[in-house]
């Protein structure tokens, strides 16, 4: 603005200070014509909530997203005509939801709880194929969905996500942070959904923060083995890494009781301040648990108790994911 | 970036905002678009915003901006020693040297107003002394002038330290810069460079004093640093340490050129072929865009530096 100034104080002399402000007010009117205010208080306000690590680039999509939704004329998802006559197959459009869905539950760490279940909540209304927004209080005229195995037909049905579409989102997450398939299928085994069902948000959301947190759990343990073993000398000794094992138990042992008591109320948003606080003792033990002091005690002790063969990563990676996978609650 | 503390306490909107320079760049296209009204109008709003935001993103959008533009976020710095490589690769390979000024012009056809004495600092740390139309490879040159483009504040503030430390002052007593401006840190050193140059052949520093007193101005200091272990590497591999040497070690160090993350090690400094095919995508993009201001002659003046062997 100021060098548009400079350039225009050369037409309107210093003596006539209407000239300055007529620009700017011409600038003020086509903003506001423009809309201008109104889009970037949406961004702004979008970002917040989303709080990513990468905000330009946060814009850059956003802006993007918006500009391909309003040039190709589909107004979101609670036109119910365009599954039918819609330019793309049903198939690829929920490869397009499950990839901006996927886009959304990346954004935010899942440390960072408000933003974390923000997105959360936006995946789960774009994966939610069956309608316009719906909130607590809105009852669907089908089944009652709050029961989590009814057996509604996908894409038309309940109000819920499809099974299939949730079981795929957790898949991916679980990829994307870097677990092999292999380890993470047992932990899938507990969360999934039959295809048919319609999974409603409380699921949906314990779901992905477990495969959230696991991911972060997996690649700790990975960082673990990484510690105890020098790559130069072959595979940990086995000794080693079940003292390593035990410690990593205990630490999860410790923390155990919160999380149950996280999932079950994660609606009672009177408790969250208490839950907040009460969770944050139990990470401090945990962690405590997990310090390099213990590790190094546990360590000790286990050279002192003589070595039994040698474990290797993978061994090591799996076994850590069991003692995770046990405490997670089967999905019925 | 910390944004989150360990005991999930969110980080509040307003700081989360001013961490990562997005409100500059808000600014920044709210000031394009009341520039280039109708344009933009016709355009669309929101792809602008959309153009801007993924130009930014991709670094391709310090391209014929003015200056104050191009070095107001680190991003920008880096993005535009970046598309200085991109654009003028071809020179490395073919292995010209060009002088000081020639490198000027060739930054000035990417950002018109480039300013001479950046490209004199740049020079000076290669050549090691203050002669100016000494000839310079492209590498040595392109990585002395991201680290006096990247880190401006920083190497202002040392080279103060270290003629404080060549004048006899102790370490404690050697005054710290935090909150001076840059401009008048820039005209001090200035008056000190013909002082500086006599000293530079007699005297150098001792390094553990040097380091003692870096350390010392990375702890306060408001702007970005090259990393304290990189430094320290370097100042631990000599008795005595020279100040435009010192650059030079810094400049070619490995870690640093990543740290900035602008440009390739140096031994892939000159391979890549994609980047021929990116190249012309650019300029097909920037001789279309409406934020060009001088395209016509840019695009012509790049199009020209292809293949310098034909020039006269």
């Amino acid at each position: 603005m100021a060098d548009k100034e400079k350039r225009r104080s050369g037409a309107t002399p210093p003596g006539m200070p209407e000239g300055n402000a007529t620009k700017s007010d011409s600038d003020r009117e086509f903003l506001s014509r423009a809309g201008v205010g109104e889009l970037l208080r949406g961004a702004i306000l979008k970002m917040v909530e989303a709080r990513s690590d990468d905000p330009i680039g946060f814009l850059a999509d956003h802006f993007c997203n918006l500009a391909s939704v309003s040039e190709t004329g589909t107004a979101g998802y609670s036109d119910v005509d365009h599954f039918s006559d819609g330019p793309l197959s049903a198939g690829a459009q929920e490869q397009q939801h499950l990839n901006r869905a996927l886009w959304h539950l990346r954004l935010a760490h899942h440390s960072q709880r408000s933003a974390f279940s923000n997105n959360v909540r936006v995946a789960y209304d774009l994966l939610n194929l069956t309608g316009p927004l719906r909130r607590s209080g809105e009852v669907p005229q089908g089944p009652d969905v709050s029961c989590t195995d009814s057996p509604t037909e996908g894409g038309g049905g309940g109000g819920g996500v499809k099974g299939g579409l949730y079981t795929q989102t957790l898949q991916c997450l679980c990829s994307e942070g870097g677990v092999p398939a292999s380890t993470s299928a047992p932990l899938l085994q507990r969360l999934h959904c039959q295809d048919h069902e319609a999974v409603p948000y409380d699921i949906f959301r314990h779901g992905v923060l477990t495969c959230a947190v696991f991911s972060d759990y997996i690649r700790q343990a990975q960082r673990l083995y990484a510690e105890v073993c020098c790559p130069d000398e072959g595979p940990a000794s086995r000794a080693l890494c079940l003292s390593v094992l035990g410690t990593l138990k205990e630490a999860l042992e410790t923390s155990q009781g919160c999380e149950a008591n996280v999932c079950d109320n994660s609606n009672m948003k009177v408790n969250s301040c208490l839950e907040g606080n009460v969770k944050a003792l139990c990470y401090l033990e945990a962690s405590a648990k997990i310090s390099p002091y213990r590790l190094g005690q546990a360590m000790a002790g286990a050279q002192a108790r003589g070595p039994g063969g040698n474990m290797d990563a993978k061994e090591f990676e799996n076994a850590a994911a069991e003692l995770f996978i046990t405490r997670v609650k089967v999905v019925s | 970036m910390t944004r989150v503390n360990r005991f999930n306490s969110p980080v509040p909107d307003h700081e989360y905002l001013a961490d990562g320079d997005v409100l500059f760049y808000l600014r920044d296209a709210v000031t394009q678009l009341l520039d280039h009204q109708q344009e933009y109008t016709t355009f669309g709003l929101i792809r602008y915003f959309a153009e801007y935001f993924s130009s930014v993103k991709n670094s391709n959008h310090v391209l014929f901006r003015e200056y104050n533009y191009i070095r107001a976020t680190p991003h920008n710095r880096a993005s535009f020693i970046r598309v200085f490589w991109r654009c003028y690769r071809q020179i490395g390979k073919s292995g010209d040297l060009l002088s000081t000024l020639e490198y000027r012009s060739l930054l000035q056809l990417l950002c018109p107003d480039f300013p001479l004495e950046m490209v004199q600092r740049a020079a000076r740390i290669v050549q090691m002394e203050d002669v100016v139309d000494c000839l310079m490879s492209f590498s040595d040159f392109l990585y002395a002038l991201q680290l006096h483009f990247y880190y401006p504040e920083f190497l202002n503030s040392m080279l103060l330290i270290y003629q404080d430390l060549l004048a006899g002052k102790s370490p404690n007593t050697v005054i710290v810069p935090t909150s001076t401006s840059i401009d008048l840190l820039r005209s001090v050193a200035a008056e000190n460079i013909s002082k500086e140059k006599q000293q530079q052949q007699q005297d150098g520093v001792d390094p553990s004093t040097l380091a003692q007193c870096i350390d010392a101005l990375c702890d306060r200091f408001k702007h970005s640093h090259p990393p304290r272990s990189c430094m320290r590497e370097v100042l631990g591999q000599t008795n005595k340490v020279y100040y435009y040497s010192f650059l030079m070690s810094l400049a070619k160090h490995e870690s640093i050129n990543q740290t900035i993350g602008a440009l390739p090690s140096r031994a892939e400094f000159l391979i890549d072929p994609e980047m021929d095919q990116d190249l012309d995508k650019l300029i097909a993009q920037i001789s279309v865009s409406p934020s060009s201001n001088s395209s016509g002659s840019a695009v012509g003046g790049l199009k020209e530096e292809h293949p310098p062997q034909e020039e006269d």
